[in-house]
């Protein structure tokens, strides 16, 4: 059976430094799962995230070794255009990860860096947005959401790539409890669809809506005990 | 108003180009003004809010006052109008020059208040569908986009040293430049990490995938835009022609 | 520092803000923080805590109405004055570290206003060893960890011994054992006499400190309890 999203043995170092922040990371997450990630800070949660998503080794080099299998491909293997169609990343500061003057050209943004038609854009543009919930403000700017509405438009640049896959790196750490509310509402609606997705959390009070919780320690993961050290 | 918000973006940019090249090139004191009222009624029919944008701009007025003061002190020509102890400070045709200056510059300020009527996404698109480089008209509209942010940032750690215990307006002037000095890490700092983690958003939504990449919006220049592009260059070329012949 | 009593640290008065493109962020606000208190101000996003903080600090001149520190109206005081009085750690802790040596993020402000050498080592000496930095010198401090820039932060901005601190989201992005290691240090302030504002969205850390909370929402306190 693929997985959609498998890790195995995965180790790597940032370069310039003496220790392995990851030590042979093993994992296999199911499709329709919603699999969360706890641990201290600086534990390597989000090297984690940066390798399911190419970050690592493609932007970020270090020493690297091991296997990141999206639906079975390596994705060392793959170029990051081709991973960005099989996996979206929503980070953690709304701020930093939407740069258009106005909310349509940044759900735009992706399937245009893909070449796709601009009548399937169009199309993708009206999805998403009623899928998020944000359709009144196609053309407003990003700049004067709030933290909630701004993540929620960060999910519809990345639903917009028809990704399976979904990884949120501690997308909720700055939002107030509304805003939780609806991108745990939506998290919920892409399990549904069958979605899979892996939430990177500090906050236990998120964690109500995963199938499943790991926790790395020592640059491992490992089934949540309730202790984080 | 109407008539702005039809207009393709690239014509605005023209209209603008043509107004200050005129403010540049022509040098009589009565055609500037005539240009200058032009570029006023230009705006409002464009319907930018001309006096809003010049009052937020109060500190460039102040600036232009002073250098048409200094242009008409060292540029004496013509009967003395003001002189202290027999040296001519302020004469007739130094005070000419130093208003042509002032009306230059408000052409220019009054005529840029037209792109106000535009959004820096149809600008950048334009100015993609002229053939320049993506990535160029992209870098510009992240740089406009965080802008605001960029000075936020500035004030904030402005205020954050000051409340360390320092008054600025108390130290001598060397200590100042230290305070500066030691602002600029958290402003670098800031700057740096913005970057990195606005890349990889980038690079996660496929940025860069291929040579080329589609536009979802897309502009379409009209037979009126057509039209205002041509008169309006060919009004310029005309103007600045018959006033450097006959003024 | 001032006197550990129930007096009135920081007075608003009908006090109203707007910042220069917009609506009135906070509207008719009367307030009065005592020392002695821990105050948390909690509120949805954009419902102005931010900007009450930077209000009650003196970071920014209510347009109508008057905000006092002391009794002395924030207006006509100075930065600096206020940072004597109040310290404001941002959310956002890199925006007030100005070194890359930990020592000299502490020394600085004091080597500008002319405090003899010895004096300034033994305060640097001081705070490194209440804030647990000791072991991190030499580190640059952009490598350090968000708590402990954070740490650091605080540590730099008592140096003045205000007698006040207000805080804005300092919980963003710590764990559950760096929040710990935050709640401890706040306790120790609070011995020390220092009255706090804490403003966030994280109920569970507000619950477990607070003795008095205000809520925002449109730029209206719409309840303040103890």
């Amino acid at each position: 059976m693929t997985f959609p999203l498998e890790v195995s043995e995965l180790q790597f170092r940032y370069q310039g430094s003496e220790t392995n922040i990851l030590r042979g990371v093993n994992l296999k997450v199911k499709k329709g799962e919603i699999l969360a990630l706890v641990g201290l800070s600086g534990c390597g949660k989000t090297t984690l995230c940066y390798c399911l998503c190419g970050i690592i080794p493609h932007v970020i080099q270090g020493d690297y070794k091991g296997k990141v299998l999206i639906n079975g491909t390596s994705a060392s293997e793959m170029k990051l255009p081709g991973i960005a169609t099989k996996l979206g990343i929503v980070f953690q500061d709304p701020d930093t990860q939407l740069f258009a003057p106005v909310v349509e050209d940044e759900i735009a943004f992706g399937p245009e860096n893909l070449c796709i038609e601009r009548d399937e854009i169009g199309k993708r543009i009206s999805e998403v947005l009623k899928q998020v919930g944000m359709e009144r403000y196609r053309l407003g700017s990003p700049a004067i959401l709030s933290g909630g509405q701004k993540q929620l438009i960060a999910l519809a640049s990345v639903l917009s790539l028809h990704t399976e896959i979904f990884i949120f790196d501690e997308a909720m750490s700055q939002i107030d409890s509304e805003g939780k509310r609806s991108i745990k509402e939506m998290i919920c609606q892409l399990k549904n669809l069958g979605k899979t997705i892996v939430m990177v959390e500090h906050d236990f009070e998120n964690l109500d809506i995963a199938d499943r919780i790991m926790v790395m320690r020592n640059g491992i993961l490992e089934p949540y005990n309730g202790v984080l050290k | 108003m109407i008539a702005g918000e039809n207009l393709d973006p690239r014509v605005k940019l023209i209209i603008v180009m043509c107004l200050s090249t005129m403010g540049v090139f022509i040098h009589n004191i009565s055609v500037l003004f005539g240009i200058l009222l032009i570029s006023f009624l230009a705006a409002v029919i464009f319907g930018a809010r001309v006096f809003t944008i010049v009052k937020k701009h109060k500190s460039f007025i102040y600036l232009f006052i002073a250098i048409s003061i200094m242009q008409s002190i060292f540029s004496p020509s013509g009967a003395s109008i003001l002189s202290i102890k027999g040296v001519s400070i302020l004469t007739m045709g130094g005070l000419e020059k130093g208003l042509i200056m002032m009306e230059r510059m408000s052409v220019v300020l009054v005529s840029a208040s037209i792109m106000t009527t535009t959004t820096t996404r149809k600008v950048i698109q334009g100015l993609v569908q002229w053939k320049i480089p993506y990535e160029v008209a992209f870098m510009t509209s992240i740089a406009i986009r965080f802008l605001p942010v960029f000075m936020e940032e500035m004030r904030d750690c402005l205020t954050a040293i000051q409340l360390r215990g320092i008054d600025l307006k108390k130290i001598p002037l060397k200590k100042k430049i230290q305070i500066y000095s030691y602002i600029f890490t958290p402003i670098v700092a800031g700057t740096f990490i913005k970057s990195q983690k606005l890349s990889m958003a980038m690079e996660t939504r496929a940025f860069r995938a291929f040579p080329n990449r589609t536009s979802y919006l897309v502009l379409n220049m009209q037979l009126q835009d057509y039209m205002f592009i041509t008169l309006s260059i060919l009004l310029t070329i005309a103007v600045i022609i018959v006033s450097s012949l006959y003024c | 520092m001032e006197e550990n009593n129930n007096i009135p640290y920081i007075k608003m008065q009908e006090a109203a803000f707007r910042y220069p493109k917009g609506d009135f962020v906070i509207e008719n606000t009367s307030l009065t923080l005592f020392q002695n208190e821990f105050t948390a101000v909690t509120g949805p996003n954009g419902s102005g805590k931010t900007t009450l903080g930077k209000l009650i600090v003196g970071i920014v001149k209510p347009d109508c109405g008057s905000v006092k520190i002391l009794n002395r109206d924030t207006r006509e005081m100075t930065l600096g004055e206020i940072g004597k009085k109040v310290g404001y750690l941002f959310q956002n802790p890199e925006r007030q570290l100005f070194s890359m040596n930990i020592r000299e993020e502490i020394s600085f402000p004091m080597e500008i206003r002319g405090i003899p050498k010895e004096k300034i080592k033994e305060k640097v000496d001081e705070m490194l060893e209440t804030f647990s930095l000791t072991h991190l010198e030499g580190i640059p401090a952009f490598k350090l960890s968000r708590g402990e820039k954070q740490r650091l932060a605080i540590a730099s901005i008592l140096v003045n011994n205000p007698g006040f601190f207000v805080m804005d989201e300092p919980t963003t992005g710590l764990d559950a054992e760096r929040k710990k290691d935050l709640s401890e240090l706040i306790s120790n302030l609070q011995d020390k006499g220092i009255g706090m504002v804490v403003i966030s969205h994280d109920l569970p850390f507000i619950k477990q400190h607070a003795d008095r909370t205000i809520t925002l929402s449109g730029g209206k306190i719409i309840d303040d309890s103890r």
